[in-house]
Order: C-alpha cells, then sequence, then structure tokens
C-alpha cells in the first residue's frame, strides 16, 4: 500500500537505531551481570555485590538522602509557585522567581559540588562571610544542598505549569460555602495538586538517586550507589561484573518511579476552563510568601556566587586581588579551550540529531494512521530511555562498544545523549502535533502535495516553535550532562564535564570554575536565542491566525 | 431589597462601571442584558463581591455591604461552567456546604431540593458523568443548599441545547417563586432575558441602557441601542418564526 511508506520508513529507522543503541547495550548489561569478564553463567556478582557491606550501606544511603531531597525540594518549590499564582507580589518579583528558579538548570552537577566546597568549606566564599564554618560539607549535609539545588527547578517547573491549570474560580465558590481559609487551601489547591506534587517528589528522587555529579565532589564518606557504580568500573581495580550488578540495581528504584508516575497521571484533576481571579487580599500572606521564596532563591543561589568571584582572584583565599589571569589561562591552554569547542560541538550535534529523531518518532504516533502496536513500540521506547539513569546507558555502551571503531569517538557520545535525553523532547513533539489540526495531511494531498511536501509545507512551519524548544532542551542537557558521558569519553573526545571530573584529581579549581562558567554563559545565550526564535515563529503563527479571525468578522 | 447607589468601577484607568444605581425587590428576577464587555459580569461580581467597588454603596435590607466581604453577604452565585468539585461526587458537591453549617438546611430540605431539581437517580454519580443540563441542576442543588439571600446565575443557559433551556428556565423561575428568592441573572441573549425575568436591565458601554418590565421595553425602548440591538434581534428571531409557521398561521386565520 502506497499510504503510510514514509511513516513505515521512520519508523523502521528509528527501530534499527534503538535496537542497536538501546536494546542490545541493556541486555548486554544483564548477561554482563551474570557471566562478568568471563563467559560463564554464574550468580557470584550478585553475591559478591549484595554480600558486601558497604553496597547495602550506600543503596540505604541513596534512599535516604533522596527521600529527605525530594521531600524538601517539592516543598519549596510549591512555596515558590505559591507565591506565584496565589499572592498579589508585584510581577515584576513574580517573573524574577521564575526566572531565579530554573538557573541552577543551566550548570553541570559537578559544579554544584565544587560550588559547596568553595561557599560553605573552611576557606569558602560564605564561611568567611558568616565568620564560622556553618555546617559539615562533606557527606549527608552537602549532598542535601546539591540535590536540593539541583532539583529545585524541575520541581518547580513542574508544580508551577499544574498551578496555571487550577480553575482559581473554585476558591470562590469554596468560600461562600462557607470553607475556612485552611479548607479552601486543601479543597482548591491541595487537592488538585496532589497528583503534581507526588510526581515532583517522584521525579526529584530519581534524579538524586542516579546522580553522580553531586557525591563525586561531596560526598566525602558518605557513600552512594553512584559512587560505588564508578569505583567499581573506572576504580583502581576494575570489575566489570560488579559494575552491571550495581546498574541493574540502580535501575530498579527507576522502574518502579517510573511506574507510579504512569499510574498517577491518571489521577491529575483537569479542568475545562481556567477562570482569571482577583484574589483575595491579604497583606500578610503577600509579604510572608515574599521574603520565603526570596529566601529560598538567596539560599540556593548563594552557593554559586563563589563561581563568579574564586576564578577572578588572584590566590583564593590567600592572595585576594583581582585578576583575569586563570580566565585568560583557560582561553590559552589549547587542550582546555578545545574541550570547550568539543562540548559545543557534541551539544549542537546531539540537538540537531535528537531534535530530527524525536521528531520523526512523534510523527509516527501523532500523525500516521499506522497500527496502534507500531506506535505502542515507540511509546515504549521513550517511556524505557526515561528510566534508564544515564550512568547506565554510559557503562552498557563501554560494554558494547569498547573495541568497536565507536570506542572514544564523538558518534557515541552523541548517540548516548540522544538516547539518554530522548523521553522529554518525544513527548514534548507528540503533545504539540497531536494538538494540531486532524485534516492537514489530507486536505493537503487533496491539493497535491505528496507527504513529504506536506511536512515540509505545513506540518514542520506550525510546529517550529516546540522544534526549537526541544533544540533547546537537547543542546543545554549535552552541555551539562556528566552521568552519561562519564565512562565513555575518551583523552581526545573529552567534554567539558568529564575534563572537569579530571582537574578534580589536580584540585584546579580555578579551571573548573572558568570552564563551569562558559557553561553557563553558553546555555543562557542559546536559551534565550532559542526563546527568540521560537517567540517570533510563535508570533508568525498567532499573526496568522488573528489575521484570519479579523478577516471572518469583517465578513 | 437589593439598592445601588452610584457604583463606579475602573480597571487599569478603563472604567467599566460608571455610576450605577438600582433597586431590587425581594422575590424579583432580574436580568442584566447587555453585550459582551458590556460591564454586567462586573457588575455581578460587585453584588457577589468578588470585587470591591471604586465608588459607590450596595445596600441590602438597609444594611450597606459595600465594605462587607464576599462570604459574610449572604449572597452565592452559579457559575456559568458550574465550577463543581470534580473530585466529589454528586451528593457530595450538594451538601458541600453543609459541612461547615450542618445547620443551614435540614435533611428534609435538601431532599425537597433534589426532587425539585430532579436529581435523585444523579446522586453517586460522578461529575464527569453528568451532562450540562444534569450539571446546571446540581450546581443550582449546591448553592440552593446554602439558603442564600440573594441567588446570582452567571450566564446560566448558554451552555445548554435546546430543550434543556427550556426545561432549566422552568426550574429557575420555580425555584425562585418556592422560595421567595431575588435571582440576578446576567446573560447576553435578550430572549432568554424577556422571557426568563420579571424586569430586565439592559447595560450598554457601563451605563443602564433601560431598566423595566419585558413588555416595557418591548413598547417603549428608551434609547437607540435598545432598538437595534435588542429589539432588532428578536424581531429578526419573530420573522423567522412567523415564515417557519407561515402555512399553520394561515389556517388558525382562516379557521378564524
Amino acid at each position: 500500500m502506497r499510504k503510510n511508506r514514509e511513516i513505515k520508513l521512520i519508523f523502521t529507522l528509528l527501530a534499527v537505531f534503538f535496537a542497536g543503541f538501546l536494546a542490545v547495550p541493556m541486555i548486554s548489561v544483564l548477561v554482563r551481570s551474570f557471566t562478568g569478564d568471563g563467559t560463564a553463567f554464574s550468580l557470584s556478582h550478585y553475591v559478591e555485590v549484595l554480600t558486601g557491606r558497604g553496597f547495602l550501606r550506600a543503596l540505604w544511603n541513596s534512599i535516604l538522602i533522596s527521600v529527605c531531597s525530594a521531600f524538601l525540594t517539592t516543598v519549596l518549590a510549591f512555596i515558590l509557585a505559591y507565591t506565584i499564582h496565589y499572592t498579589n507580589t508585584g510581577k515584576r518579583y513574580k517573573w524574577l522567581i521564575s526566572k531565579a528558579a530554573i538557573l541552577p538548570m543551566l550548570l553541570p552537577t559537578i559544579t554544584y559540588g565544587f560550588a559547596i566546597i568553595y561557599s560553605f568549606g573552611k576557606q569558602g566564599l560564605l564561611t568567611r562571610l558568616f565568620g564560622r564554618q556553618l555546617f559539615d560539607i562533606y557527606g549527608f549535609n552537602g549532598l542535601l544542598l546539591g540535590y536540593v539545588a539541583y532539583t529545585l527547578p524541575i520541581a518547580f517547573t513542574l508544580i508551577n505549569n499544574a498551578m496555571g491549570y487550577i480553575d482559581k474560580r473554585f476558591m470562590i465558590v469554596s468560600r461562600l460555602m462557607g470553607d475556612s481559609p485552611l479548607q479552601t487551601f486543601r479543597m482548591t489547591i491541595l487537592i488538585p495538586l496532589l497528583g503534581t506534587l507526588a510526581t515532583a517528589f517522584i521525579q526529584t528522587f530519581f534524579l538524586c538517586f542516579t546522580d553522580f555529579g553531586i557525591p563525586a565532589s561531596v560526598g566525602g564518606q558518605f557513600e552512594v550507589v553512584a559512587s560505588v557504580l564508578y569505583t567499581e568500573m573506572l576504580g583502581s581495580v576494575p570489575n566489570f561484573g560488579n559494575g552491571a550488578v550495581v546498574a541493574l540495581i540502580m535501575i530498579i528504584p527507576s522502574v518502579v518511579s517510573i511506574t507510579v508516575l504512569h499510574i498517577l497521571e491518571k489521577y491529575n484533576v483537569r479542568y475545562n476552563k481556567i477562570s482569571p481571579i482577583e484574589l483575595k487580599k491579604g497583606v500578610k500572606r503577600d509579604v510572608a510568601f515574599s521574603i520565603l521564596s526570596g529566601a529560598i532563591l538567596i539560599c540556593t543561589l548563594s552557593m554559586f556566587l563563589v563561581m563568579f568571584i574564586v576564578p577572578f582572584i588572584e590566590e583564593w583565599p590567600y592572595r585576594m586581588s583581582f585578576t583575569l589571569e586563570h580566565v585568560q589561562a583557560v582561553f590559552e591552554d589549547s587542550q582546555l579551550y578545545g574541550v570547550y569547542i568539543n562540548s559545543v560541538m557534541v551539544a549542537v550535534l546531539t540537538a540537531l540529531a535528537g531534535t530530527i529523531l524525536s521528531y520523526g518518532g512523534a510523527l509516527v504516533t501523532a500523525r500516521s494512521t499506522v497500527s496502534g502496536k507500531l506506535k505502542k513500540v515507540i511509546d515504549s521506547i521513550a517511556l524505557v530511555t526515561n528510566t534508564i539513569p544515564g550512568m547506565v546507558i554510559g557503562l552498557a555502551y563501554l560494554f558494547v562498544f569498547t573495541g568497536t571503531p565507536l570506542q572514544n569517538t564523538f558518534p557515541i557520545i552523541i548517540i548516548c545523549n540522544i538516547v539518554h535525553f530522548f523521553s522529554t523532547p518525544y513527548l514534548m513533539m507528540k503533545n504539540s502535533l497531536s494538538k494540531m489540526n486532524a485534516s492537514w495531511e489530507t486536505t493537503a494531498m487533496l491539493m497535491g502535495d505528496n507527504w513529504i511536501k506536506t511536512i515540509v509545507r505545513v506540518v514542520t512551519p506550525n510546529a517550529m516553535s516546540t522544534l526549537l524548544e526541544v533544540f533547546s532542551y537537547y543542546f543545554v542537557n549535552a552541555m551539562v550532562t556528566v552521568s552519561a558521558v562519564i565512562f565513555i569519553a575518551g583523552t581526545r573526545t573529552m567534554v567539558i564535564t568529564t575534563k572537569i571530573k579530571e582537574l578534580q584529581y589536580f584540585n584546579e579549581f580555578n579551571e573548573i570554575f572558568v570552564l563551569s562558567l562558559l557553561i553557563l554563559f553558553t546555555n543562557l545565550i542559546a536559551r534565550a536565542l532559542f526563546r527568540k526564535l521560537a517567540a517570533v515563529s510563535e508570533r508568525r503563527q498567532n499573526t496568522a491566525k488573528i489575521y484570519r479571525f479579523s478577516a471572518k468578522k469583517a465578513a | 431589597m437589593l439598592k445601588l447607589r452610584n457604583v463606579k468601577k475602573s480597571f487599569d484607568g478603563t472604567p467599566v462601571l460608571k455610576d450605577i444605581s438600582l433597586d431590587i425587590e425581594d422575590g424579583e428576577i432580574v436580568s442584566i442584558l447587555g453585550p459582551s464587555g458590556c460591564g454586567k459580569t462586573t457588575l455581578l461580581n460587585l453584588i457577589l463581591g468578588i470585587v470591591d467597588a471604586d465608588g459607590g454603596q450596595i445596600i441590602y435590607n438597609e444594611e450597606d455591604l459595600t465594605r462587607v466581604p464576599m462570604e459574610k453577604r449572604g449572597f452565592n452565585i452559579v457559575f456559568q461552567d458550574y465550577a463543581l468539585f470534580p473530585n466529589l461526587n454528586v451528593y457530595q458537591n450538594i451538601t458541600y456546604g453543609l459541612r461547615n453549617n450542618p445547620e443551614i438546611s435540614s435533611r428534609e430540605e435538601v431532599e425537597d431540593l433534589i426532587h425539585l431539581l430532579g436529581l435523585e437517580e444523579h446522586l453517586n454519580k460522578r461529575i464527569g458523568m453528568l451532562s450540562g443540563g444534569q450539571k446546571q441542576r446540581v450546581a443550582l442543588a449546591r448553592t440552593m443548599v446554602m439558603k442564600p439571600k440573594i441567588l446570582l446565575l452567571d450566564e446560566p443557559l448558554s451552555a445548554l441545547d435546546g430543550v434543556i433551556k427550556e426545561s432549566i428556565k422552568d426550574r429557575i423561575k420555580t425555584i425562585a417563586q418556592e422560595y421567595h428568592l431575588t435571582t440576578i441573572i446576567v446573560t447576553h441573549d435578550p430572549e432568554e432575558a424577556l422571557t426568563l425575568s420579571d424586569r430586565v436591565m439592559i447595560i450598554n458601554d457601563g451605563e443602564i441602557a433601560q431598566f423595566g418590565k419585558p413588555e416595557e421595553i418591548i413598547a417603549k425602548p428608551e434609547n437607540g441601542f435598545v432598538k437595534k440591538f435588542i429589539l432588532n434581534q428578536l424581531e429578526i428571531k419573530k420573522n423567522n418564526i412567523y415564515t417557519l409557521f407561515a402555512g399553520q398561521l394561515q389556517e388558525q386565520a382562516q379557521v378564524c
């Protein structure tokens, strides 16, 4: 049949790609967990890992710290979002909150740890400002601080979006029915948000549990699963079999949390209509929440302050005069500068290829009439990529591609990033494509377009703002990811984040911070640029609509 | 009796209501009629207490309510999209207010209301399973349980179709009569306003264009706006109906 030929081609390409770069590697991890380095099948690695006292301790630590961080982050994110949606605080201040809350997302997690060390450590910036060390940074406290800063942007984005979709008129109904303020809060904010709050909790738990960057720098004696995995694989005595077992155990909480998220989705309350209302006056409430939100953001962002200071000082904390020496040194060091160029190149290529791939996937599921089974395959791929932590994918690639021409090349890093982050871009694309009018393809075909022409002339221009968003998502994440590439970046294919890990051994903090600043500014510029482009293309779509509307009115 | 005296309201410097004064008798059904953007919803929100007036007074039974907060005024509203709590079933929605004030309506009174609105068979259903007309009746019941001194209805019929529309109209009239309840309805549909209410207030551009009984408005439109936009619409509808029934009307004429 002629119909769907192109879609089926796209599907086949996607299926082959993910079979090769997701299914085969994951299966090899499973096999390795039984065979180790040899070929004999045994459970010895499981026994070794599970009976080793260190591992169970690390597992417990991971769960404990992740639950604490997830809980704290969800509460803090809720307060920030509440300030934006339910207080009469000034518009500018609200804007500032929403922007500041997501800033840490633009930095690699490995930087967080060093920022904490240089802020709260013995010679840290904030320690000096306060005159004493506030708390011991290595171990639980440092991890908690790092994880909260790391996951706050994600939890905030989730809750903030959901709050925007709550019909605030229910507050009026509730008040008219004689509810006390506490009951109104419970009935019109808390209950509709329960699903989202649970989602935020689980999502942040998952991120903390699988992150490698933060424990790499401030974990100290507090071993977590991610650091165990790193030592098993790249420590002084690598043990691939044990590494595979640890990796598989790392997947379990992810699978559980994603399953729970899937179930929760059904319980989200949906409103037909969002009506803006004038909020009840409450000066005390407004002031309290404004101060609280300000305090939360100052606390999270203050630890990054050091990044902007230390690299510009001769020798922290002994010779405190301003200098551009360190910054210059990075740019003059062809190796470091080269690493930056590598990172940008990897990020651009990841974004480009990733956007095309997720667009293709979304075209199959959202704009074609192929059988439900094929669509289900793509949806499942997205779901699976969402459950597998970056470190595990990296490890799987290490198993499969070592000794092949792909080993230590840029393509393998790019592919790893694409697979690792596939889920969100795919869902963004699918969501946007399925909202478009379903008869466009038919209409265009009746006018004589073939399928490709329709996609190029009609669907793509209308999806442009989402495509740009997806591109920007891939770009930023490829710039900051450390967990997925730590196992597969070679000496010639260093990216900034793996370089930072290496610099850590030599205590080269100036370089670490300069490189982090480079990532931050690159991301800020990239995001601003894509925002702008997306806004332009959105406006073009909208003006077209308005024009059509006014034409109708005039008629 | 509800009195408004020189009530004014602006949003960001743009006047939405300019100097509104009116009296509404107890037990009366009054419709506020006007095109979108005329200020009718703002007027409703002012009476309910969602927004504060910039100037003027709102007086109910000689008591000045202008600065009294919404929940202390004792008025209640049914919103256009009903705003039923989606996580509760029909019965829980209807008796929602009783959790806070159990003495406000007795068991029998609630049952009477449920019977009057024909909701017996739906009590255990979830909100998502109801049709538009059923939702409207549930919302009406939920509000009536609170025994409001004034019932406000925001576009009560606009989301309903054909026959349901007429039956809800009857229910609203019955309730207003049965409970001797002052009812204020906001609508943009002249036919709805003129067939449903004792008196109709036509608002244009933040001012009252005419306030009178339906027959007065038809017989003596006070200005160009009422003639052009209100009567004209009805005229077109009337002619359409006449054309449709032309055959029957001729027969009737011949019989007479």
